[in-house]
């Protein structure tokens, strides 16, 4: 207990010392700080010209960092990967309860609601595929318009999250496994850095759209370049999410684990 | 194609663990083999681009072929070259030792166990070889979350001891990322040479000290540095046991390894404060050596003697940064190199003791070498390292962090480095004194059907790290002089 207590003294008496002595940072809104002056303005100037992307964020994200957003999505592919490691493949629910089976006899299996109406299944589906549309027009307007990979990974997944959770029984538009789902995660990473690798074997540097081995104008080959890894990265987020999903669901008790 | 080696080396190992998944559904081993085959690949192109360094000075990589504080930037010099090297032959070895400990009858757990190494094998190539504070900042999350899993694999204590180091290592990667954040707000750029040229300008000494004090807390958790230790021992002791050479031998430098470049080639020595940042850290790095050898002594289960062991070694690489000759950097990055095959080596070595007889305590280990010769081999030329004695490259190593300290006046870490090293005498005498003399426990061979002593999946790898400690000792010379041209422009 004191030992936390001095911890705490020392991190806000330390913490308050650097912020009232020192004067390290730039005022909110200063154009002349560095942070605004030095690659930003270089970015803003020549984003169009270089990248051909009317969208500056996209550009930054997808064309001028775009190895960064590689990395990022293989974070999401580990933490898939992962989930699915350390939770994944233990016996079935059932057998996994510690409550003796007599108990359990009659109830319903657990996951499975206990109430059902017709209105909720058919307006599942419904929902579920306006979700997709959605998904697919971010997906589509992303590589020009704000959005992009990551948003229509997560509505792809969230329009099968919905109808998992609320109309478990009845048919998902698209149903994926554990396996499958992290396989495809993989895929999706796989096609990013594929898209890299195009550039490298045609010459260029890794991931330089101007090297795709395309035959069309320059304008377009940042077009394709960027649609392609945003393309890897939808599948790549919407498959890790509903790989962390099955492997959270398929896993309701953790008092089974043995060394 | 010599020229895109850099990125490659990163990436082919990241495309393996793509789609080793996918390949696992076609067959068991289809993925593995090809991880296999990409982190040869990767070796490979990294050897080849450590020659070209050396031949031709250093390579730039620039992402998407921008100008370079625009783009991503991947540079390779003498110093990082070895990393690399050493980074991907302990990740292709390490592979290999896993195959003992495969799942056969589940695709799911084997195509993803060998995706996660290939992860964690990829982010420390990528940290190593990156010129960009945030791509850092990234690689040093993929090697984290393959981390956490790793050792969460390692059973139910796995479990716990992987979630406090989750809790603690998140909250070291944000310090890192706050104190690039600073920078950049200070510098308004993320490539590590052009910030290091606006800093050299002067009038940004605040910010670069709360950048590096944030850093130092960020990296010293990440490395387990003395004072920031906490998680260290439970997470090594508990891990999953095939990576656990990875975990303790390789992830834990790498910080080591992001801190000397930020210290002396981004902030350079003309930084204000430098003298008592090092101070400190050199009060850090002088407790540390006794508090790790100290604890180490009282062990008995091996592996948490090698925990304690490793925070001796991370101080022992630290204190070339505090020293800052560069002598002492050179001895410092050589006990680095060395360090990832002798603490890789030894927890192979614990990993194969579970595995043959299930134990891991060093009481249990009398007259071991009988039964296990390469095993006890190994031993003996790990502990010889880490003890200092010559020909093996720990001497050579501590002989030149000595040298450096001797130059700049710092005797007292003379006096600290030669007391720590007798303190790693008396427990690695121990276990040796266990193997080859104490009186025969009678240990029942878990798997008796095996012949011979190990499988040769095990067996590859521990040659290789016997080799490389003798290998080391004799080049060290040429290691030295290969990174003096470097650390000479750098050091103090």
């Amino acid at each position: 207990m004191m030992r936390k207590v001095i911890g705490i003294i020392v991190i806000i008496v330390g913490l308050g010392y650097v912020f009232m002595s020192f004067d390290f940072l730039p005022v909110i809104g200063d154009s002349t700080a560095p942070a605004h002056t030095h690659v930003s303005d270089y970015y803003i100037e020549n984003a169009l010209r270089d990248t051909h992307s009317p969208n500056l964020v996209t550009a930054v994200l997808a064309d001028y960092r775009g190895f960064d957003t590689l990395l990022e999505t293989t974070v999401m592919f580990s933490a898939g990967v992962c989930a699915v490691m350390i939770l994944g493949s233990k016996s079935h629910i059932r057998n996994r309860f510690l409550v003796p089976k007599k108990i359990l006899k009659g109830k319903p299996e657990p996951g499975v609601s206990a109430y059902k109406t017709v209105n909720k299944d058919v307006m599942v589906t419904l929902i579920a595929i306006m979700i997709l549309l959605y998904a697919i027009y971010v997906l589509l307007h992303g590589e020009v318009g704000p959005g992009g990979g990551f948003q229509a990974g997560a509505l792809m997944a969230l329009s099968y999250i919905v109808s998992m959770m609320i109309a478990p029984d009845t048919r998902p538009l698209f149903s994926l496994s554990k396996a499958n789902a992290a396989a495809l995660a993989g895929i999706g990473v796989f096609i990013y850095a594929f898209t890299g690798l195009l550039t490298v074997f045609n010459g260029g540097m890794f991931l330089e759209y101007g090297r795709l081995p395309f035959p069309v104008s320059n304008e377009y080959l940042h077009t394709i370049g960027i649609m392609l890894i945003e393309v890897g990265v939808t599948i790549g987020v919407m498959a890790t999410i509903i790989t962390i999903l099955k492997a959270i669901i398929e896993r309701v008790r953790f008092d089974d684990d043995r060394d | 194609m010599i020229q895109h080696y850099p990125a490659l080396v990163v990436i082919l190992p990241l495309c393996g663990a793509a789609l080793s998944l996918a390949l696992t559904k076609i067959h068991l081993h289809l993925g593995r083999n090809v991880i296999f085959l990409s982190m040869a690949l990767s070796f490979y192109m990294s050897i080849m681009q450590l020659r070209n360094v050396v031949i031709n000075g250093p390579m730039e990589y620039r992402f998407g072929g921008y100008a370079i504080p625009y783009s991503i930037e991947f540079r390779i010099d003498t110093v990082n070259g070895l990393v690399v090297a050493m980074v991907a032959l302990m990740g292709l070895i390490t592979a290999f030792y896993c195959i003992s400990g495969e799942i056969r009858s589940e695709k799911l757990k084997v195509g993803g166990a060998y995706a996660v190494v290939a992860l964690f094998v990829a982010g420390m190539l990528g940290n190593a070889s990156s010129a960009d504070a945030f791509n850092m900042y990234v690689f040093l999350e993929i090697t984290a979350l393959a981390a956490y899993c790793l050792i969460a694999l390692g059973g139910n204590r796995g479990m716990v001891a992987a979630f406090r180091y989750m809790l603690v290592g998140t909250i070291a990667g944000t310090f890192y990322l706050l104190g690039v954040g600073i920078l950049y707000s200070a510098t308004g750029t993320l490539n590590m040479q052009d910030m290091s040229i606006i800093i050299q300008q002067g009038g940004k000494d605040e910010a670069v000290l709360v950048a590096l004090c944030l850093m130092i807390a960020g990296l010293g958790i990440k490395s387990a540095l003395f004072p920031f230790h906490g998680w260290q021992p439970s997470a090594h002791t508990h891990e999953e046991r095939g990576s656990a050479a990875l975990i303790a031998g390789v992830m834990v430098k790498i910080p080591v390894y992001m801190l000397f470049r930020f210290v002396y080639c981004v902030f350079g020595t003309n930084f204000k404060y430098m003298q008592q940042i090092l101070i400190v850290l050199g009060i850090f790095v002088g407790i540390g050596m006794m508090y790790g050898s100290i604890r180490a002594i009282g062990q008995t289960n091996m592996k948490k003697l090698l925990a304690y062991s490793s925070i001796t070694q991370t101080s022992y690489f630290m204190l070339g940064i505090v020293i800052g000759s560069p002598v002492a950097l050179a001895g410092s990055l050589l006990h680095f190199i060395g360090d990832a095959f002798i603490k890789g080596g030894l927890f192979y070595c614990a990993g194969a003791i579970k595995y043959k007889f299930g134990t891991v305590n060093i009481d249990n280990f009398g007259r071991i070498y009988k039964k296990m010769p390469v095993t006890s081999a190994l031993i003996v030329a790990g502990a010889l390292s880490m003890i200092g004695i010559p020909p093996t490259v720990g001497f050579f190593s501590k002989w030149y962090i000595a040298m450096g300290a001797i130059q700049t006046g710092k005797y007292i870490f003379v006096i600290l480095l030669i007391i720590s090293s007798l303190l790693n005498a008396i427990y690695f005498f121990k276990i040796i004194e266990k193997i080859f003399m104490s009186k025969d426990k009678g240990l029942e061979d878990v798997r008796p059907v095996k012949k011979g002593e190990l499988p040769w999946s095990m067996l590859v790898p521990m040659s290789v790290c016997i080799v490389v400690i003798f290998l080391l000792g004799f080049l060290n010379v040429k290691i030295i002089n290969m990174v003096l041209p470097l650390l000479k422009g750098v050091g103090m």
